[in-house]
């Protein structure tokens, strides 16, 4: 690594240099100010109100970057696809960036500018200048010494150090010198002063009073997953989510439709969330994934220490001691629950909670601004289910894989993430069902053919058909699994691809004939050769019509003509409701087949689709990158994904 | 589309929740392009007893009120609850820590009020005591952003997105100095967010006029409270104003 140049100026002349920012108006210079007796990075109007002597700000730099409340796009609720996105590109500086908040916003920058960029957050990031300033001040909660995260060497353009009387200025980019050449006036560093720096340092590292014992947090959290401390610190925990509201590396976020009182614009506003919050999980359904508060405080040590720690190499805590300092109940501390679980201790294996999946991206554009289609077809399935038949406007076909998903706008309600129904296609039509649960899908079905809607992908990782090839094929739906698994059967049956595998078994459970899909076409599937289709209902009133059979999906198995399987060449997938996996698993497993030949689809609250709003986490994966269809094998230790 | 008809009706309350409406100033004009306003006795002489959807601000403290809310709730098809007097009781309530002979002799001392409908006064009660509430706009005066937010939805046929948790995140958001950590006392953390956290961020605590989110767990407020030299008794004392009858402040 190239050593960074160092020169130095006066405490008057870094007063100038900022004096001399603040006069130039292509920028808006931001830095440290006093809010009371706490600190806040806020606009600067003078270099006299620039505190350089703060121990740490109320909320961390990420705000700039991921603001509290952001316009993802305008648009006009009379023509919906006159969309703008809105981003912004005005110069920023912002001054005073702790090493620890340097830090965290590296860890950012891999979440937001990985394969599936943000724009906004890159925008933001690419117009900023950073200009980071050594600790002078301990914060008392703070514990980044042992963190290895109060010195920094590089993700700044400059860092500002005091030595007595002057200022060091370590210059860690091209943008950082052009600025210092321009706006200040400097001296080379001395050798001496380059030691007064370090000096500077260590006198800094001996005020911390916090000091974290562990540095290995991934395999003590995942040896304690199951510890009774969980439910003791939760018990007093005020769900008020504060902690993540002010962690420089909590990067969760909610979008929302907004619309003018006069109902003719509306923007689409991303602003945070913290998975401490009850309806982090909420589905629109109804359900919660993470109802206990126990499970949610859990998760938000696990996200910090051992999900993203596997994910992306780093511990998602940088020391700052903000969430300490935030938590009414002082229960927020990592430093201080990893120095109680040190005490009892243990190493669980890192990527128990984890799997290494790469997604494929079939997203592209600006993320979160959807393409226009247009509503083609529309029929009534059941009274509750309703099938849209969608043309993409740009006439480009979806490249979808069975098993993958789609986020669909309704502009002034939302987004909702719907299974796609239809089989692969190189035409630019594809099906989805609608069952009316939430705003989104209610409004859907106000709608008529040649309505607008927007889509989002195929997004998540659907099923591969390829390794299915030469095989048996076991297909049990349950319910509105069937609506996914439609792609799936549908792409089988086909006479392109029907050859392609062995025989074909499809199981298909409802609670009652009146909710059973497809039903016609369920028929013409049991007519292609060598397709065993059985369907049952759990119950069927008197004096309903019903050919097939009565009682649960499992009560199915037994009726499998076992000897024409070999069950080590048979793939089985299951798609159904949460409560209906574990069973048909177990029978799956009675039949022979292995957990490396099961495929399951998972629901969860898919909201970015794209793995970065957190709210589709099943412990270490999200479900709508990793997933939503996975391996049995590999998530079947998640103690979160079939709870 | 035909535009929902609109009734505002008030019970006891001091009618500043709907003064929030006639505040939207030139706005008035992009509500009354959605919605027809058919009654709305603070601003119009004219009333309808037509109406799609019922706006009521106050408690019910009376068997008149009683009568009449029942009324109002039968002929609307969605009936929302405006303001904190409607939604939890909110400062009506603060009387309920008395009998209502106690109450009656406080304020009109000796005068003769039997047989009076007027002063023939019961408990005070929320409006989803008496008769099942669709949608709340909370808070004393409600947030006028927020009014916005549902009148806007019920046009649309949306559910309105209430805030379901504490006002703290609000506050984290705005990053304001914690009240605690001033020495203050501060309901927020116990209370319905949605008010974009206005009165810890112009540095007064908050009162709770929100509701609150769900009943304190008194194991961990004492702890907080103990944290910051507060008493439970204070706090209680607190939550009178608008959470009178809740657990935990009674």
């Amino acid at each position: 690594m190239m050593e960074n140049k160092i020169v130095t100026f006066s405490e008057n002349e870094m007063l100038n240099f900022v004096d001399r920012l603040l006069n130039e108006k292509k920028f808006d210079v931001f830095g440290v100010k006093s809010k009371g007796e706490k600190f806040v990075f806020d606009l600067l109007e003078d270099s006299d109100e620039l505190r350089l002597d703060h121990d740490v700000t109320i909320l961390p730099p990420k705000k700039f970057f991921l603001p509290q409340y952001e316009n993802l796009m305008d648009y006009d609720l009379e023509k919906p696809f006159n969309v703008k996105d809105k981003i912004i590109d005005k110069k920023r500086i912002i001054i005073g960036i702790h090493p620890y908040d340097i830090i965290a916003i590296e860890q950012m920058d891999k979440v937001y500018l990985d394969d599936q960029k943000d724009d906004f957050y890159n925008i933001r990031r690419k117009n900023t200048i950073l200009i980071a300033s050594d600790i002078q001040n301990v914060s008392d909660r703070s514990f980044s010494s042992s963190m290895n995260t109060n010195i920094v060497d590089s993700g700044f353009d400059i860092l500002l150090t005091k030595i007595n009387d002057k200022y060091a200025v370590t210059i860690g980019s091209d943008k950082g010198k052009k600025i210092v050449e321009k706006y200040a006036k400097t001296d080379n560093a001395t050798e001496n002063e380059i030691k007064e720096i370090k000096k500077a340092r260590d006198e800094t590292s001996k005020k911390y009073k916090k000091e974290v014992k562990n540095n290995d947090w991934s395999q003590l959290l995942v040896a304690n997953y199951d510890n009774s401390i969980w439910e003791e610190r939760s018990d007093r925990c005020l769900e008020c989510s504060s902690c993540t509201m002010v962690c420089p590396t909590c990067y969760c976020y909610d979008i929302k439709d907004e619309v003018s009182l006069d109902l003719k614009d509306g923007r689409r506003v991303r602003t945070w969330d913290g998975c401490l919050i009850r309806d982090f999980t909420k589905v629109a359904g109804g359900e919660v994934f993470r109802d206990d508060i126990k499970e949610r405080y859990r998760h938000r040590f696990f996200r910090k220490g051992n999900y993203l720690y596997n994910r992306y190499g780093f511990i998602a805590c940088v020391g700052c001691g903000r969430c300490a300092t935030a938590c009414l109940p002082d229960i927020a501390d990592p430093c201080d629950l990893i120095n109680e679980l040190s005490v009892f201790g243990g190493k669980g294996k890192d990527d128990k909670f984890f799997i290494k999946k790469e997604s494929k991206i079939g997203e592209t554009g600006t993320i979160h601004v959807p393409r226009s289609a247009t509503i083609k077809r529309i029929e009534k399935l059941t009274s509750n289910e309703t099938l849209f038949e969608l043309e993409l406007d740009d006439k480009k076909p979806l490249n979808h894989e069975p098993g993958q998903f789609v986020e669909v706008s309704v502009f002034g309600f939302g987004e909702a993430p719907f299974g796609i129904s239809s089989p692969p296609s190189d035409k630019p039509i594809f099906e989805i069902v609608v069952r009316k649960v939430g705003d989104v899908t209610s409004q859907l079905f106000k709608m008529k053919k040649g309505d607008k809607i927007g889509i989002r992908g195929p997004l998540g990782n659907g099923f591969d058909m390829k390794k299915f090839e030469k095989k048996n094929l076991l297909m049990a739906s349950g319910g509105t699994g069937m609506i996914p698994m439609r792609s799936v059967i549908k792409h089988v049956l086909s006479d392109e691809n029907r050859p392609k595998f062995k025989n074909i078994t499809i199981l298909y459970g409802c609670k009652q004939p009146c909710e059973v899909l497809f039903a016609d076409e369920i028929d013409e599937w049991k007519k292609v050769p060598n397709v065993n289709c059985i369907m049952t209902v759990d119950q069927c009133a008197d004096g309903e019509c019903w050919a097939g059979e009565v009682g649960l999906i499992t009560a199915l198995f037994p009726k499998i003509k076992l000897d024409r399987y070999d069950s080590k060449d048979t793939e089985s997938i299951i798609i159904g409701p949460p409560v209906m996996y574990k069973y048909v698993i177990k029978c799956l497993q009675t039949l022979g087949i292995s957990d490396e030949n099961i495929w399951v689809s998972l629901e969860r609250r898919m909201k970015c689709g794209v793995g970065k709003c957190g709210h589709c986490q099943i412990n270490g994966i999200y479900c709508c990158k990793e997933g939503p269809v996975f391996n049995y094998n590999k998530i079947k230790d998640l103690p979160e994904a079939f709870e | 589309m035909s535009k929902p008809r609109v009734a505002f009706f008030d019970f006891a309350s001091c009618e500043g929740c709907q003064l929030q409406i006639a505040n939207l100033e030139e706005e008035v004009l992009d509500l009354i392009s959605i919605v027809d306003v058919v009654s709305f006795r603070e601003v119009m002489k004219e009333h309808s007893e037509e109406y799609d959807i019922a706006i009521i601000e106050g408690s019910i403290m009376r068997p008149m009120d009683e009568e009449r809310i029942r009324k109002i709730r039968s002929k609307s098809k969605i009936l929302v609850a405006f303001g904190a007097c409607a939604c939890i009781g909110g400062v009506n309530k603060i009387r309920n820590q008395w009998s209502v002979d106690e109450v009656k002799k406080e304020v009109y001392k000796n005068a003769d009020l039997k047989d009076n409908k007027y002063f023939d006064v019961f408990k005070t009660k929320a409006v989803n005591e008496v008769v099942p509430v669709d949608y709340y706009i909370y808070g004393c005066p409600p947030n006028r952003d927020e009014i916005k937010k549902v009148i806007t939805a019920l046009a649309m046929g949306k559910k309105p997105d209430i805030p379901n948790y504490p006002v703290c995140v609000e506050c984290k958001k705005n990053e304001n100095v914690c009240l605690f950590e001033l020495g203050k006392f501060c309901l927020g953390p116990i209370t319905r967010a949605g008010c974009n956290s206005i009165c810890p961020s112009n540095g007064s605590p908050c009162e709770g006029c929100r509701g609150m989110l769900k009943e304190p767990q008194t194991k961990c407020v004492e702890d907080v409270l103990k944290r910051y030299n507060l008493t439970y008794e204070e706090m209680k004392r607190r939550c009178t104003m608008y959470n009178y009858g809740k657990e935990g402040c009674k």
